[in-house]
This record gives structure tokens, sequence and C-alpha cells, in this order.
């Protein structure tokens, strides 16, 4: 089931004229360069978004990159975790 | 519908507020409602863009007021009072005065996790060939569809370009009507000042159009 906050007003008023405001709202903050797209997903299709590689993971397996990527990673209103916020294997 | 629903670019909504923990549920009624939803949904009394079609028309200050969970329960209660599987006596008193009347499936608890997991895939065999290709250039027609829609009022009468196909599907605006005829669909772009001039951060918005909602641009 999605976040509340994914159904919510706020959400869907402003993701699509305001994408970067949205960001911010969820403390992600981008450069001024980096192009937002949106998708909105008028149909049955679903879309999700394959998070950019996050630096410091030359070499790493596709098992080790997958700890990176987060749900919101995904919906595209957060970054995959770099590997110093990756969450600490059970040993 | 011109609803209030169809609240993309509407401004003055205030912050996204993610919750921590994100409870699915704020009180057990919801639960209940959602369960009753799905349930009810599964009887194919009615079919999802029905269901969206209720709760799209509920009254907009009403609708704006709701919680989501609300939304869902009072959509309900207006389907089941439209095609008589409930009375407003009975709903008023939570007590049945006329027998049941039938309805085409039952969703007892054992087909619930099966029924999920098969989802509602909406593609169809469609003969014949699709309109537009990709790289296309289409504009949106100027639709007020008074019944459900899936257009959205931000991009109507705009430029855009087909960047994918994706078959035939089911025509949302045609089944809400209870007609199932289908539709080839695509993923149109918008470049974000097509849609909102300078008072935008979105470089392109995709949108999913039926072919319906598109001509030659």
């Amino acid at each position: 089931m999605p976040p509340v906050w994914y159904k919510s007003a706020p959400y869907r008023s402003r993701a699509v004229i305001d994408p970067r405001g949205v960001l911010a709202d969820f403390g992600v903050t981008l450069p001024d360069d980096v192009e937002l797209r949106v998708w909105d997903s008028t149909a049955e299709i679903r879309y999700l978004v394959v998070p950019e590689r996050p630096g410091q993971t030359d070499g790493w397996t596709e098992e080790e990159l997958a700890t990176l990527v987060t749900r919101d990673s995904m919906i595209g209103t957060g970054r995959a975790l770099t590997p110093a916020q990756r969450p600490r294997a059970p040993s | 519908m011109n609803g209030v629903h169809d609240m993309g670019g509407m401004q003055n909504f205030g912050p996204v507020v993610p919750e921590a923990g994100e409870p699915r549920f704020h009180a057990a009624w919801e639960r209940r409602a959602f369960a009753l939803t799905l349930a009810m949904g599964g009887a194919r009394v009615w079919n999802l863009d029905q269901s969206r079609a209720a709760r799209e028309s509920l009254p907009p200050a009403q609708y704006l007021a709701s919680s989501y969970y609300q939304i869902w329960l009072d959509g309900l209660i207006k389907l089941m009072l439209e095609r008589g599987l409930i009375t407003r006596e009975e709903l008023a008193e939570g007590r049945m005065h006329e027998p049941p009347v039938p309805i085409p499936n039952v969703v007892t608890a054992d087909k619930v996790t099966a029924a999920l997991a098969r989802g509602s895939p909406t593609e169809r065999p469609l003969a014949g060939a699709a309109r537009f290709r990709v790289g296309d250039a289409v504009r949106t027609r100027v639709l007020n569809t008074p019944t459900h829609t899936r257009l959205p009022r931000y991009c109507r009468g705009k430029r855009g370009t087909v960047t994918m196909t994706h078959g035939a599907h089911v025509f949302a605006d045609a089944n809400a009507r209870g007609q199932g005829e289908p539709q080839w669909l695509y993923t149109v772009r918008f470049e974000g000042s097509e849609l909102w001039g300078s008072d935008t951060s979105a470089a392109a918005v995709h949108v999913d159009c039926w072919e319906p909602y598109l001509e030659a641009g």
C-alpha cells in the first residue's frame, strides 16, 4: 500500500507543477542543473525509477548495490543511499 | 468530470508531510472501510473506474474536507445505494431490512490473497493499428467530459510528443460508463513550459493518454 503522503492533496496537486518543492519537503535538494521529469501515471501503467548509482561503489556486486536502493529512491522522491548511509548488515 | 479530485497544479494545499513509521491506517474503521471496498469491488457489481467515478463525484466541499478512507467509504455507500444493495434505512440503522440482492461473486477470506496477487490487468487485444508512433507530435483534445476521465485538466489542448506505446488497454472513460472497448495507450511527454509557462520546476511531465485524448499535433 502506498504511504498516506502519496495519496494526499499536497503531493497530488504539487508534484506535477513544482517537483523541486515537493523534493524539498522530503529534505532532498538537488543542484539547479539537475532536470526534473515527472511521470503522472494516469492509466494503469506503473513506473519505477532506477536510482542513480552513488559514488564510492566501484566493484560492488548487484546484491551489494541493491542494499542502497530504497522505496523512495524508486518512487523518485529520494536518492539511493550512499555507502556511508547503508544499514549495517547483520553479523 | 472537472472535479476537485483532479488537483494537479492546484496551489495552497501546503507541504507534503511524510509520517514517521508510515502507519497504513489511522483508525480501526479505516482498515474496515478499506477491506469492505476491496470485497465489494470483488463482487463485480461495478468496475474500478466506476468506483473511482463514485468517489470523484462526491460533493466538492465534502471531498476536500474528508480523509482518504472517508472518501472511500462514502464512495462505497454511494455505489451500494445506487445499485440497490442497501437502503438508506438499513444504512441508518445498521441492520438488514430487505433480503440480500444476489451478486456475481462473493470474495470470501480464502480467496483474498490470490485475488490481490492476480491483480487486474487492463491490456486487451485490439484489431488494426495504433494511430501514433513514438516520436509523433500530438496535441491533447480540449475535452470537458462530464463523466469519469483520466485526462487531467492541466494537460488539455497541450502539445506533446509520444515517448512510449503500451498496446491497447481498457479505456477508463468508457469503462466508467459500463462500456468496455479498449483503446491504444501512449505515454506523452509535455514540456513543463507548455503546461505551466515559466512558473514550474518541472522540465517535463509525462502523462499516459488513450488515443481518444489525442489528435495529430
